[in-house]
């Protein structure tokens, strides 16, 4: 510990004496407080909590480990590389702006650095990779002016930008998992042979894959997607914690279910059952970890029921009336651009313009 | 008996250092400074001159025409000097009486355990002499002017020991013994001088015992009614209290009083009585000395006037240690240590002063933190959290997570303000309730990218006052303020 401590003063003097390196020291700066926390003290409240940012966003990451070790297993070692390529690549982005913008680095990219390769398919090309992290990251948070500011969720950017500038990829890239024994913590990649998603095969050819199958991931999906108990209890892991607001999650779900309950009834070739939708595509993974990014989601209360009712309605839909299968992507994209809206509605309601005149 | 809360507030877990239920008295300093303004009530001019001989619990500052009670000396001596010092950010003069030999109390005149017989101007007069009308934020209502309103306006009197702030002095050491049947003396003392008022008396829920006995004690009272309240941050402020148990709207940034509604504490009963009973001048408080960088803690019963020095000398841990008054989110720093002791004391906390780094300060498991996320280990224990200075985190922007607006006991929602703020002073500001804002600081404490909120918006509230923006826009019109034009300098009204 005293070692680190000196190695991180040498340089930071180092940094600042050199004037090539000077622009550099945010980084540094960021190192620094990620291992040895602040030294300032407090004015008033003289005692604050001990929840910051950094372990906010650690918690997030503690509650995607079982998805992400589920990805490792059905799909090979190569989910560790294209975790890799995604943090390299996006939080090159992130030091280039907070170096040019002369601003501390924040935190924010621990998550989406993570959050972006678990929605992708599992064969995936690397350079891909690297494109839709740094296409995300770029379009989705920095042009807005960073973290905490943008209005569109980055992972979703970046994938949804992949997802249209090479479909050809996203409809022949679902390999299937590993299942049983040691399954891909031993390979580096599953065989070539790929198949089709349940959603594809609902609404090609109106097959219900098995819930326990869905439920542990042995159809394919996803890197991250597909082991839906671990999905669930990581999103019940940071409800519980106060980290999720567990108005989102609820309202979202609860509105698939209940749509799709009556759209299964009246058009059951268009939508599919309540459960299975519930269980299929991204819809667990988008409502506990996407949906529910705070930055991109409304700030009042009651927006939030209205956010997540919508995202569920516009998921059904997106399912079940256009070709894309996957609509829990779209949903998101579009009610990002919405918040904003919701909040100032419920904020005009809620606080009476005071008239001048009184 | 229902219990009764409010929206938004914080529970605070246990932290290190609460008072224990022991009780000593503080030995006689060498010499009190007496400052000339205590509790609530302007200024006075003290009517003793340097050299004189003064008695305990004579009057040495009085002044019937201005909205104050009157000062007495806490010790028999001799007035040594009378200078101007600086108490709290204000200019106030001080009367330092070097100790004597002690020649005994002097009893207020007329004070008897027979009150029931004396007449309520008599009574008044009594309460008015002893200074504890003084007590409390907007003081008790007399027929001399110690309140902003007099004892027949009325309508309602809270009494609260709620202790929701996040250490208190202990209920069960002041309503110990023969203090609980005072106390209801208190109480019956107020219900005579006010006969409008309704009394209600709001109490931790958690103390049930105490509960029970004042339950038993009280029957046959009329007008009379007892909430326990879940003792949640900020419930003690009168801004919480009031809709709370009233249901209520609060003309917040002006006082209980304006709608006609008192507040006291316990221990301000407890002073009522001893003044109308046994003739007790104010010359002494309880205070519970708090807080993990204390040696000891205990409630220690000091003379008004002492200097902290003599009140904390060998009391402290060795280290540094941040001395702060009454309340660990809004408390004044007592950073000049020869300072008095006035009637507002009631706890002093001392924390570690701590700007040390951790190694992984985030990472930690967290046994002896609080956090208002359940993210620490410390959520799913009992163990008592430790609290010092350090920030605990660096500020980054706002990331939208909404602790601010679930805590927030006024219902306003601090980021969105927060925004408006760095967009410039305007009129949005009001629009979002800004004058609402009680000044709790709990925003400030829940927020993980560690905004300054509370700061933010005091400093806001502070310009729009200088740029002439007037809060009775807002808040009068839905109101019946009582003497409303003589409170805060408002005269006119548009």
């Amino acid at each position: 510990m005293k070692f680190l401590r000196k190695i991180l003063d040498e340089t930071g003097k180092f940094v600042k004496k050199t004037p090539a390196l000077k622009r550099l020291y945010p980084v540094f700066e960021a190192t620094d407080e990620f291992f040895f926390g602040t030294d300032k003290t407090t004015i008033l409240p003289h005692v604050m909590d001990g929840m910051d940012i950094k372990r906010y966003m650690s918690f997030v990451i503690i509650a995607l480990v079982p998805a992400t070790i589920a990805g490792v297993y059905f799909y090979g070692l190569r989910v560790l590389a294209v975790i890799a390529v995604s943090y390299a690549f996006g939080g090159l982005v992130e030091v280039t702006f907070s170096v040019c913008r002369r601003k501390p680095l924040y935190e924010g990219f621990l998550v989406t650095g993570l959050i972006f390769p678990l929605i992708l398919p599992p064969g995936i090309p690397l350079w891909m990779v690297a494109i839709g992290v740094v296409f995300g990251t770029l379009f989705g948070k920095e042009v807005f002016g960073g973290t905490g500011r943008n209005i569109f969720n980055p992972a979703l950017v970046g994938r949804v930008f992949i997802s249209l500038a090479f479909p050809e990829f996203f409809t022949t890239m679902w390999q299937k998992p590993f299942w049983g024994g040691l399954g891909g913590l031993i390979k580096f990649a599953p065989d070539a042979v790929t198949s089709a998603t349940p959603l594809v095969n609902f609404k090609s050819a109106h097959f219900l894959t098995g819930y326990s199958s869905l439920l542990f991931g042995s159809a394919p999906g996803s890197i991250g997607e597909t082991f839906r108990i671990g999905i669930l209890l990581g999103g019940i892991f940071l409800i519980i914690v106060k980290i999720v607001d567990w108005r989102i999650p609820l309202s979202f779900l609860a509105s698939v279910f209940i749509l799709s309950f009556f759209g299964n009834i009246f058009y059951p070739n268009e939508f599919a059952p309540p459960l299975f939708q519930l269980l299929s595509g991204g819809l667990l993974f988008g409502a506990f970890f996407m949906a529910t990014d705070p930055v991109t989601a409304p700030l009042t209360f009651s927006g939030r029921w209205i956010y997540g009712s919508l995202l569920g309605i516009l998921t059904v839909l997106f399912r079940g009336l256009t070709g894309f299968v996957e609509g829990v992507m779209f949903a998101i994209l579009l009610m990002n651009a919405v918040a904003p809206f919701i909040d100032n509605l419920i904020i005009d309601i809620r606080f009476k313009k005071i008239s001048s005149s009184a | 008996m229902k219990v009764k809360t409010f929206s938004g507030g914080y529970k605070l877990k246990r932290f290190q250092g609460q008072p224990q239920d022991k009780i000593i008295e503080c030995d006689l300093p060498s010499e009190v400074s007496i400052p000339m303004s205590q509790g609530f009530g302007s200024e006075l001019l003290p009517s003793v001159k340097v050299g004189d001989k003064v008695s305990r619990g004579q009057i040495i500052a009085c002044d019937d025409n201005k909205t104050s009670s009157p000062i007495h000396s806490s010790v028999s001596g001799i007035v040594t000097a009378i200078e101007k010092k600086n108490y709290f950010k204000r200019e106030l003069t001080m009367v330092t009486i070097k100790t004597g030999a002690d020649d005994g109390c002097l009893k207020l005149e007329g004070a008897t355990v027979r009150w029931d017989k004396l007449p309520n101007k008599k009574i008044e007069e009594l309460l008015y002499k002893s200074g504890v009308s003084s007590l409390d934020r907007e003081g008790i209502p007399t027929s001399f002017k110690t309140s902003i309103i007099g004892p027949e306006a009325v309508e309602d009197l809270i009494i609260h020991g709620v202790g929701s702030e996040a250490y208190n002095t202990s209920l069960d050491i002041l309503l110990a013994g023969r203090n609980l049947y005072n106390f209801i003396e208190g109480i019956k003392i107020l219900m005579k001088i006010m006969p409008k008022a309704k009394v209600h008396l709001a109490f931790n829920k958690e103390k049930k015992k105490i509960l029970e006995r004042i339950k038993k004690l009280t029957t046959k009272f009329t007008n009379f009614s007892i909430y326990p309240v879940v003792p949640k941050y900020p419930q003690g402020y009168d801004e919480v209290l009031v809709p709370t148990l009233l249901g209520k709207r609060f003309p917040y940034g002006y006082s209980a009083a304006n709608i006609g509604i008192v507040v006291l504490n316990i221990q301000a009963v407890l002073k009522v009585f001893e003044a109308v009973g046994q003739g007790k001048p104010l010359i002494e408080r309880i205070v519970s000395l708090c807080g993990p960088s204390f040696k000891e803690n205990i409630h220690i019963k000091v003379r008004v006037g002492t200097s902290l020095e003599h009140l904390l000398k060998d009391r402290l841990k060795d280290g540094p240690c941040r001395i702060i008054l009454n309340s660990l989110f809004t408390g004044a720093n007592l950073n000049n240590l020869s300072l008095p002791v006035n009637r507002t004391y009631s706890q002093i906390i001392a924390i570690p002063e701590s700007s040390q780094r951790h190694f992984l300060a985030f990472a930690r498991a967290g046994m002896h933190t609080d956090s208002f996320s359940r993210t620490f280990l410390s959520a799913a224990t009992t163990t008592k959290k430790i609290p010092n200075t350090n920030m605990r985190g660096d500020e980054r922007p706002c990331i939208q997570c909404g602790y601010c607006s679930e805590v927030c006991p006024v219902a306003i929602m601090p980021t969105l303000i927060d925004r408006y703020i760095k967009l410039g002073i305007n009129e949005n500001l009001l629009r979002y309730g800004i004058f609402n804002c009680i000044e709790c600081n709990l925003c400030t404490y829940v927020c993980p990218s560690k905004v300054l909120l509370g700061q933010h918006l005091k400093a806001a509230k502070i310009k729009l006052i200088e740029i002439g923006c007037d809060q009775s826009l807002c808040i009068v019109p839905r109101f019946d303020f009582k003497e409303f034009d003589e409170y805060k300098g408002v005269k006119k009204l548009r």
